[in-house]
């Protein structure tokens, strides 16, 4: 008789290679949650964009630590970010993941949420309702940014709505606050316990802000006059390191402000689209990441409405002979 | 040792071979190159030059709004038309112009669809007979031509088609050129949408106070929905736009400037 091959071996060596990778020591994120504050943990995103080399794990996610369970505040890009955070939490406490907020509708910090789907997954109403009508795009948009780090990803629709002020967790008191200067529906969630503010995308700090969504740049500075208000120890933003000495909202605040202050000044002196991309930008932004790249993004998204203000309607003409 | 200096010979001969050929063979090394210089140059003779300006953003945010500017006026040489294209959208054409007077620059800004990532291309005929060449290659996860205008979606447009927005702003740089901007609500369908016929302005006219044409304009379906329009211009106080879609319908606007 001879011998053959089994066939699951026969299997093995067919596999493409990226499958290897993905089974091997690839597409590992590197997770590694800090202790910020009592009870409050950090697993601190590049401050990059989306990319191959990062697998889109750009993103600050947070997560509490308490008797009655783990609070996770945003899931991350991909269905492997959310099992790798999930493992990585397991290795600082042995409770279970009982809450997962999703601060909101953007990929990045909702994608990782089916491996979560044994916790209760909450979100803004109007969040809900962006995931639902929106996820499957954005999902599909990042599978042609960051490539196979999104293998397996689906969106994971968060269950519960998020309409009460007062969250009481395991003993931690968290206010939630809902903004909408971001994306229209954007959570912010203040632990009145600890003192720590966990601000969403509505602050960013040492990396360029984003505005594929916003409302406005006026309604998001009204988001800030009020974050600024609360009585909060420690910031952290979306995007970008912690802020324990007040400077992240008022470096976002000056962003906006400076943003919407050269559209406006550029839709006025009557420059296109690709002037105003290469505008300088200003020094007091130079150690902000990604400035030339979100300028050019917010231009795109933004400059448009400032166009339209800057023009004025026009009589119609009688119609010329050819 | 030999072998080394035949090598350094061989690469000294092929960096030679490649500077010749620099001026006529893609800087952008399009696979529709060949193919597209014959649709729209034909034999003509051509160079690539980087005084034919194309600007565009390096990757589309919006794949149907990418702003594009081109302008011939570094050739300080008469131009008699620029034909505006993109290599790799499915209908490549994008706009030709037609400058027909001094007061207004060889040059315009407008927004683009995008179907991928493409080089985006300017020829310019001057009065030597040269087609001259500029492009820049735009990154693009792509459909812009396939998606349905946004006015698909919302009858706006139905009660507004050919309203327009305008101004004549005032030199943004002292000695520089004046600019007008024109805006005009049009859906721009490229007919690539299933169930959506094509419907887009295919002709427009830029004319002084008097209606001494400055400009002639071809337009294709790649023009983005509610184009946005912008010429430079010298010692204009009052220009009129007129434009014609393919269904017939014309529209006009007369914009004065600041002082007037």
């Amino acid at each position: 008789m001879r011998l053959r091959p089994p066939g699951w071996l026969l299997c093995l060596l067919l596999l493409p290679w990226p499958l290897w990778q993905a089974h091997g020591s690839g597409f590992d994120y590197g997770l590694e949650p800090r202790l910020v504050a009592p009870d409050t943990w950090l697993v601190e995103g590049r401050r990059e964009a989306f990319s191959r080399d990062n697998g889109g794990h750009i993103v600050n996610v947070a997560f509490i630590v308490t008797d009655a369970g783990v609070l996770l505040f945003d899931t991350g890009p991909s269905r492997r970010f959310g099992e790798q955070l999930r493992t990585a939490i397991a290795r600082v406490t042995d409770r279970p993941v009982v809450h997962v907020f999703n601060s909101h509708a953007h990929p990045d910090h909702f994608l990782g949420n089916q491996a979560f789907a044994d916790a209760s997954i909450w979100a803004l109403p109007d969040t809900r309702e962006q995931i639902a009508r929106d996820g499957d795009g954005l999902a599909e948009n990042l599978y042609g940014l960051v490539g196979d780090w999104m293998r397996g990803t689906e969106v994971r629709q968060p269950d519960r709505s998020l309409d009460q002020a007062l969250f009481e967790f395991g003993g931690h008191r968290l206010r939630l606050l809902a903004f909408g200067g971001h994306t229209g529906a954007d959570l912010a969630l203040l632990d009145e316990t600890t003192g720590v503010l966990l601000a969403g995308d509505l602050v960013f700090y040492q990396r360029a802000l984003t505005t594929p969504q916003t409302p406005g740049l006026d309604v998001w500075r009204q988001d800030l006059e009020r974050l600024a208000a609360l009585d909060y120890r420690l910031l952290v933003p979306g995007h970008g390191p912690l802020d324990r000495e007040g400077r992240a909202v008022p470096q976002t605040d000056t962003y906006l402000d400076w943003l919407d202050g050269l559209l406006s000044a550029s839709a006025e002196a009557g420059l296109t689209m690709n002037e105003v991309m290469q505008t300088p930008l200003d020094p007091r932004f130079a150690d902000i990441a990604l400035g030339r790249y979100e300028l050019q993004r917010s231009v795109s998204h933004l400059y448009p409405r400032y166009e339209q203000r800057a023009l004025e309607p026009v009589q119609k003409a009688s119609p010329a002979p050819e | 040792m030999e072998k080394c200096a035949k090598g350094l010979l061989l690469a000294t001969l092929l960096m030679c071979a490649t500077a010749n050929a620099a001026a006529t063979e893609d800087p952008l090394g399009s696979p529709m190159w060949d193919y597209l210089r014959t649709r729209f140059l034909g034999d003509d003779r051509y160079r690539f030059d980087d005084r034919v300006r194309v600007e565009l953003p390096p990757f589309a945010e919006d794949p149907t709004q990418v702003p594009v500017t081109v302008d011939a006026s570094a050739l300080a040489q008469p131009v008699s038309r620029i034909i505006l294209w993109a290599d790799l959208n499915p209908i490549q054409h994008i706009a030709t112009l037609h400058p027909l007077d001094d007061r207004v620059a060889p040059s315009l800004s407008l927004r683009i669809k995008v179907q991928q990532a493409t080089a985006v291309r300017a020829a310019v005929l001057a009065a030597d007979g040269v087609w001259y060449l500029g492009g820049r290659f735009i990154d693009a996860a792509g459909g812009g031509c396939t998606a349905p205008s946004l006015a698909v979606a919302d009858p706006y447009w139905e009660s507004h088609l050919g309203e327009m927005q305008a101004r004549l702003f005032s030199p943004y740089q002292p000695q520089g050129p004046g600019r007008a901007r024109f805006r005009i609500i049009h859906p721009m369908d490229t007919g690539l949408v299933d169930g959506i016929p094509e419907f887009y302005i295919e002709q427009a006219r830029l004319e002084d106070a008097n209606g001494t044409p400055l400009m002639r304009l071809e337009l294709s379906p790649p023009v983005s929905e509610n184009p946005m329009l912008s010429f430079d211009t010298r010692g204009v106080d009052a220009l009129r736009l007129w434009l014609r879609d393919n269904n017939g319908n014309s529209f006009a606007a007369r914009v004065n400037g600041e002082g007037g």
